[in-house]
């Protein structure tokens, strides 16, 4: 199987090279190679450039933090906080009006026929709708949803906590939904057998039942929302990836790195934060 | 004086589930305030009749009714209000793990509340309505597991906690299916002793299914054997002689050896 694997791999490579412009040569010529070590060189923070300067290394530091470094990361991080916010609170409607077995007619008595005439296949066209919507919403990338909503909205935090919000809403919809469908039916049917209503229902069993779970894909899709607000500054949007363009452009390359760097750190802490907080959630909800 | 109409009444009921026949023309009458244990081997009918009665699964011939109303002319909300009258515990409990006992139990009242009562009573009970819960497990004996999570909770007590529930929609009948299956002999003996002295306070109609035939015999006055979705007995324990038992088990052995 891995011989195979490899051979196919192979295979592609070839064929790549073959029919693309891609020259492969031209990424060890001269030229490139010229490029890389300016960058090197230029890469490494100034203090550093000068022997024997090391002690001020961390003033450094300090003056890349307070010029952009707590800036971008207050931003990226209140981007995608906001972002994911709204995704989790849309995303858990959607999830209900998407879920099938909330959504038909006796939601968790199959059988029922009593009250005839009663069948509703309108909540089952509402559940269909609900569900392409959320592919919709998530077929889009977050880059692309921002890079419209900044020609709609102009350029702020906005078009960015709306970008991720939007494509986290389609996917958390969707997981939500899946989520609920996957509860067991037995303590929803025994509130439906004790007259309670759909709505009852949802928000005395499936909700939560189904919040553990939820919140495990809410903090999974926030770690990703980090990383994606930095990303999406590159658009131009206030975050720690504006900066990290605005260095390039200045050809700030030890600053650019050091704004790379922190991004990774904020992810990193997105991260573990993430981490902790599912790992609570399993042993306790 | 008229007589009150029987609290469930069946009349040539035929239910299919999944294509096979479960209740065959089956019709019989269940009087207010009657307790009841309905026996049989397994697949004979039992949890379809009792969820039957509450309209959960409608029948393909025959109709229901319950207090007199057929329960197939009812409008969607009237089911809904007729429903929150009867209590029902089910065999696998059927509460919320992750919720706390007392939120369980108020649960009980959902299906009477407005939507925004329900939800107020699921968020942040109110002092009175948690007197009366506690109370109500005070009598099933689980007092102190109030605000317990629900399934840090042995099976039996979550049974008790399914009872309290049922008692907590102040009900007029209560159904139970299997209630003790997954209970030891002793509590099991002790939790029907307790749901037939709780229906006899409070005046209500009883049907027990159970697996025990010794249970049924000890406790009820009025035995329903079920076999193929279709009456085997009905009668009182004491008349229920050796070859009828035989024949309400005798052919769970046959079916099962042949397959059936």
């Amino acid at each position: 199987m891995l011989q195979i694997s490899g051979w196919i791999a192979l295979g592609l490579i070839a064929l790549a090279w073959i029919f693309s412009d891609i020259d492969f040569a031209d990424l060890f010529s001269a030229r490139r190679m010229d490029n890389f070590s300016r960058f090197a060189e230029r890469a490494l923070p100034d203090p550093l450039r000068q022997p024997g300067d090391g002690a001020s290394l961390g003033a450094w530091v300090t003056e890349q933090m307070n010029l952009y470094g707590w800036r971008g990361m207050g931003a990226t991080l209140g981007i995608s906080v906001i972002a994911i916010v709204l995704a989790g609170g849309i995303g858990s409607i959607l999830g209900a009006f998407g879920a099938r077995n909330l959504m038909s007619a006796h939601p968790f008595v199959p059988h029922a026929t009593a009250g005839h005439g009663a069948c509703n296949h309108a909540l089952d066209h509402v559940a269909q709708a609900v569900r392409i919507l959320c592919i919709l919403l998530r077929a889009i990338p977050e880059y692309i949803w921002a890079y419209l909503l900044l020609a709609m909205l102009g350029s702020s935090a906005w078009p960015a906590i709306l970008a991720l919000a939007i494509h986290n809403s389609g996917i958390l919809g969707r997981l939500g939904g899946e989520t609920i469908e996957n509860l067991p039916s037995e303590p929803l049917r025994a509130m439906s057998m004790a007259g309670a209503t759909r709505k009852e229902i949802t928000i005395a069993g499936v909700f939560p039942m189904a919040l553990g779970r939820y919140l495990l894909y809410f903090f999974y899709r926030f770690e990703t929302c980090v990383r994606e607000a930095t990303v999406l500054g590159m658009l131009g949007i206030v975050s720690l990836g504006y900066y990290i363009s605005e260095s390039r452009a200045h050809d700030q390359y030890d600053e650019l790195i050091f704004l790379v760097i922190l991004g990774g750190v904020l992810v990193m802490f997105a991260d573990i934060l993430s981490d902790l907080a599912r790992r609570w959630l399993r042993r306790s909800v | 004086m008229t007589t009150p109409p029987a609290a469930f009444r069946l009349s040539g009921v035929d239910v299919q589930l999944g294509g096979k026949p479960v209740l065959q023309d089956l019709s019989l009458e269940i009087g207010a305030g009657e307790h009841v244990a309905l026996v049989g081997p397994s697949g004979a009918g039992k949890t379809t009749l009792l969820r039957a009665f509450t309209g959960v699964i409608g029948p393909r011939k025959g109709y229901v009714e319950v207090d007199g109303v057929r329960l197939d002319q009812l409008k969607p909300e009237e089911l809904r209000s007729l429903r929150s009258q009867i209590g029902f515990v089910h065999q696998d409990h059927s509460l919320v793990p992750n919720l706390r006992v007392s939120q369980n139990v108020v649960a009980g009242r959902l299906g009477q509340r407005g939507f925004l009562s329900a939800l107020r009573s699921m968020m942040r009970t109110k002092k009175e309505d948690l007197q009366e819960v506690h109370q109500i497990l005070e009598r099933v004996g689980i007092g102190e597991k109030l605000f317990q999570r629900t399934d840090s909770l042995s099976g039996g007590q979550q049974q008790r906690v399914a009872l309290a529930r049922a008692l907590y929609q102040q009900p007029t009948c209560l159904l139970a299916d299997e209630p003790v299956a997954s209970v030891d002999p002793a509590r099991a003996r002790s939790l029907i002793r307790l749901m037939v002295e709780l229906a006899k306070e409070d005046g209500w109609t009883l049907v027990v299914s159970l697996h025990n035939l010794n249970l049924a015999r000890d406790f009820f006055p009025r035995v329903l054997g079920l076999r193929h979705g279709k009456v085997a007995y009905d009668g009182p324990p004491s008349a229920l002689c050796e070859e009828q038992i035989h024949d309400l088990y005798h052919l769970e052995e046959t079916a099962f050896g042949e397959g059936r």
